[in-house]
């Protein structure tokens, strides 16, 4: 069929848009602290964003992409191959419009959001209100709210901790490294749940979660005291900056692992509705869930890295000069905050946004006198768009749908 | 480019602080020459440094405006804004004394300090310049502490403060005994206030520094 051969082309060049995009603006989240922090410079920020973003969309993406188109959309739309081929590709390009025009004019939206959105403008005009899921939806809108408010908590809490047993003491040095395999520890503890409860890994091993818990606290200790150690052997500072040094390397361990799962979840954004059309085309119909072929994957992670590599650098150039930023300590605790955020939220079934995360992080230092000036009149702007985002994705998804439907 | 995000980190007041700290500091070895210019018979560049100083204030003024539009309402700080800029308000208020100082000189230049008082008004202007001098210092250090919120941090910016507080006393003391000699002079009544009012317009800066202290002191309140 050569019409829908057609769809298939433009769908990878949507899709890649989409990925794009993606990558230059979501990389931001991951790697802004610890480029603000200057614990890494921008161009080993971008490197290592790429590298991971591809891995984490390659070999722990698949299954985040399944539950996304499925969780939102009822499977009954899916009787009619023709429509769902026109759905997906507006719900993609409704997707990719908006995520366009929020960086177009500077706006923070979640990715996963808008996609969300564009999915629920197509469901309704396909097959009615009553063919969306409400329940999903509104996790959607209750995690607006969580995301920021735990990762914001977190942060206050890991920071003040930071506070009172290590830099308020005079030997800050002596006691960061002598408290670094609990930090390291806690950081690989999250890190491990997150591999075995977020991904096809631990689905693969058949571990559950008393296994998977133990298993996390194993590698935390070991990996804490091993990291105690290779600390002490190549850092050498005093007071202070000897603190902050050693929180520099756990800081770039944290933000690897954001720039890990960053690939790994928001690579379904732009290959789910990709997924389905290239099965749709391939073989004409479709079940409830995709099975998304690697080289999608592949194809998605590389559009996410292309986006970093071409427009990211922009972003962490930015807070490179005259801005206050965070000292590792500070970044640390965001970083950490948000990753556990993430995991718990993922855990509890919603689709959270790093960006909403990570935003409630910043705050949490801010509000435990962290940063020397934090400017928080941005919040009421960016809490504006995060809600504008579904409805907005979701009736350009309805506009687009209805063009296509002419055109196909 | 998610542009928000980074529009939350913005450019610390407590650098502006620092700097203006810094041209308080500028301004005080300049009056310090402009002053001793004065106290010599010979001199003839006391106009010239009244210029730097007026000079150096206006830079100061611009950074001072600078802080004060830079500060949303919504910015979070580990002090609330409102000391920020009343601290701001006493540092400045140091410049605005110092350049005072001179002024009131220039309007009665004939006016010169009799032998007998020379010394005390030497005395004086070395003992405004001493606060002056340290409130560079103590800013730096308060930023410090804002890292670490350590006791130790803490004390040595209280000891700062309280040094300032010291010399403040240290000034009024020769204030008094300048304003005592001169109402003891068989002078004409012109001289008599021109002078008076002198020592107390250089007694006002040491006032304004210690202020200054007393908000920093406020800044650390847990």
């Amino acid at each position: 069929m050569p019409q829908e051969f057609y769809v298939l082309i433009f769908g990878y060049i949507v899709g890649f848009y989409m990925a794009w995009n993606i990558g230059a603006n979501d990389v931001a989240n991951s790697m802004a602290p610890v480029v603000g922090a200057k614990a890494i410079t921008i161009r080993q920020a971008v490197f290592i964003a790429v590298i991971l973003n591809i891995l984490g969309a390659v070999f722990i993406g698949s299954h985040v992409t399944n539950t996304i188109r499925k969780g939102i959309v009822s499977t009954e739309i899916l009787t009619d191959p023709h429509q769902v081929l026109i759905g997906a590709l507006s719900a993609m390009l409704a997707a990719s419009l908006w995520v366009n025009f929020a960086t177009w004019k500077s706006l923070p939206v979640s990715t996963t959001h808008s996609i969300v959105g564009a999915m629920t403008g197509f469901g309704i005009i396909a097959g009615g209100f009553s063919i969306i899921n409400w329940i999903k939806l509104a996790a959607v809108v209750v995690s607006w709210i969580i995301s920021p408010v735990f990762s914001l908590v977190f942060s206050y809490l890991i920071f003040k901790i930071i506070l009172k047993l290590i830099l308020s003491k005079e030997n800050a040095f002596f006691w960061s490294l002598k408290l670094s395999p609990f930090f390291i520890g806690s950081t690989v503890f999250v890190v491990v749940l997150s591999f075995l409860f977020k991904t096809p890994l631990g689905k693969n091993l058949c571990i559950k979660a008393p296994e998977a818990l133990m298993m996390a606290f194993i590698m935390a200790v070991f990996f804490g005291f091993a990291g105690m150690n290779l600390l002490k052997s190549f850092v050498k500072g005093s007071k202070l900056d000897g603190a902050e040094e050693i929180f520099r390397f756990i800081q770039i361990g944290t933000a690897c692992y954001v720039a890990l799962a960053q690939g790994a979840n928001d690579v379904a954004n732009a290959i789910g509705p990709l997924a389905v059309i290239y099965l749709l085309v391939k073989t004409g119909s479709i079940g409830a869930t995709v099975p998304v072929p690697i080289f999608l994957l592949l194809f998605g992670g590389i559009g996410i890295a292309c986006g970093i590599s071409m427009a990211g650098h922009r972003v962490m150039e930015t807070m490179g000069k005259k801005i206050t930023t965070l000292s590792n300590t500070r970044g640390f605790a965001v970083n950490f905050a948000t990753a556990t955020t993430v995991l718990l939220a993922s855990k509890m079934g919603l689709p959270v946004s790093t960006t909403h995360a990570a935003v409630g992080g910043v705050m949490g230092i801010g509000l435990a006198r962290g940063v020397e000036a934090v400017n928080f009149g941005i919040i009421y702007k960016i809490m504006l768009y995060w809600i504008l985002t579904v409805p907005a994705s979701a009736v350009i998804s309805m506009v687009i749908f209805k063009i296509l439907q002419f055109l196909l | 480019m998610r542009v928000p995000f980074f529009k939350m980190f913005m450019t610390s007041p407590f650098e502006g602080l620092q700097e203006h700290a810094e041209k308080v500091m500028e301004c005080a070895l300049t009056f310090q020459q402009a002053m001793e210019c004065y106290f010599s018979d010979k001199c003839k560049t006391f106009e010239e440094f009244r210029q730097e100083v007026t000079q150096i204030e206006s830079q100061a003024d611009v950074i001072k405006r600078r802080i004060r539009g830079h500060i949303p309402k919504e910015t979070m700080m580990p002090i609330s804004n409102f000391l920020v800029f009343r601290y701001l308000r006493e540092q400045d208020g140091v410049l605005d004394a110092v350049e005072d100082t001179l002024d009131w000189i220039s309007y009665r230049s004939e006016t010169k300090i009799p032998e007998e008082l020379k010394k005390d008004f030497s005395m004086l202007v070395d003992a405004v310049i001493a606060p002056i001098e340290v409130l560079s210092k103590m800013v730096a250090e308060a930023r410090k502490y804002f890292k670490t919120y350590s006791e130790d941090q803490r004390v040595i910016v209280k000891d700062i403060i309280h040094k300032l507080r010291r010399q403040e006393h240290k000034a009024d003391k020769f204030e008094d005994i300048i304003k005592k000699k001169v109402f003891n002079m068989e002078a004409d009544a012109v001289i008599i206030f021109h002078l008076v009012r002198l020592a107390e317009t250089i007694g006002s800066i040491a006032d304004h520094a210690q202020n200054a202290g007393d908000m920093m002191r406020a800044m650390l309140s847990r």
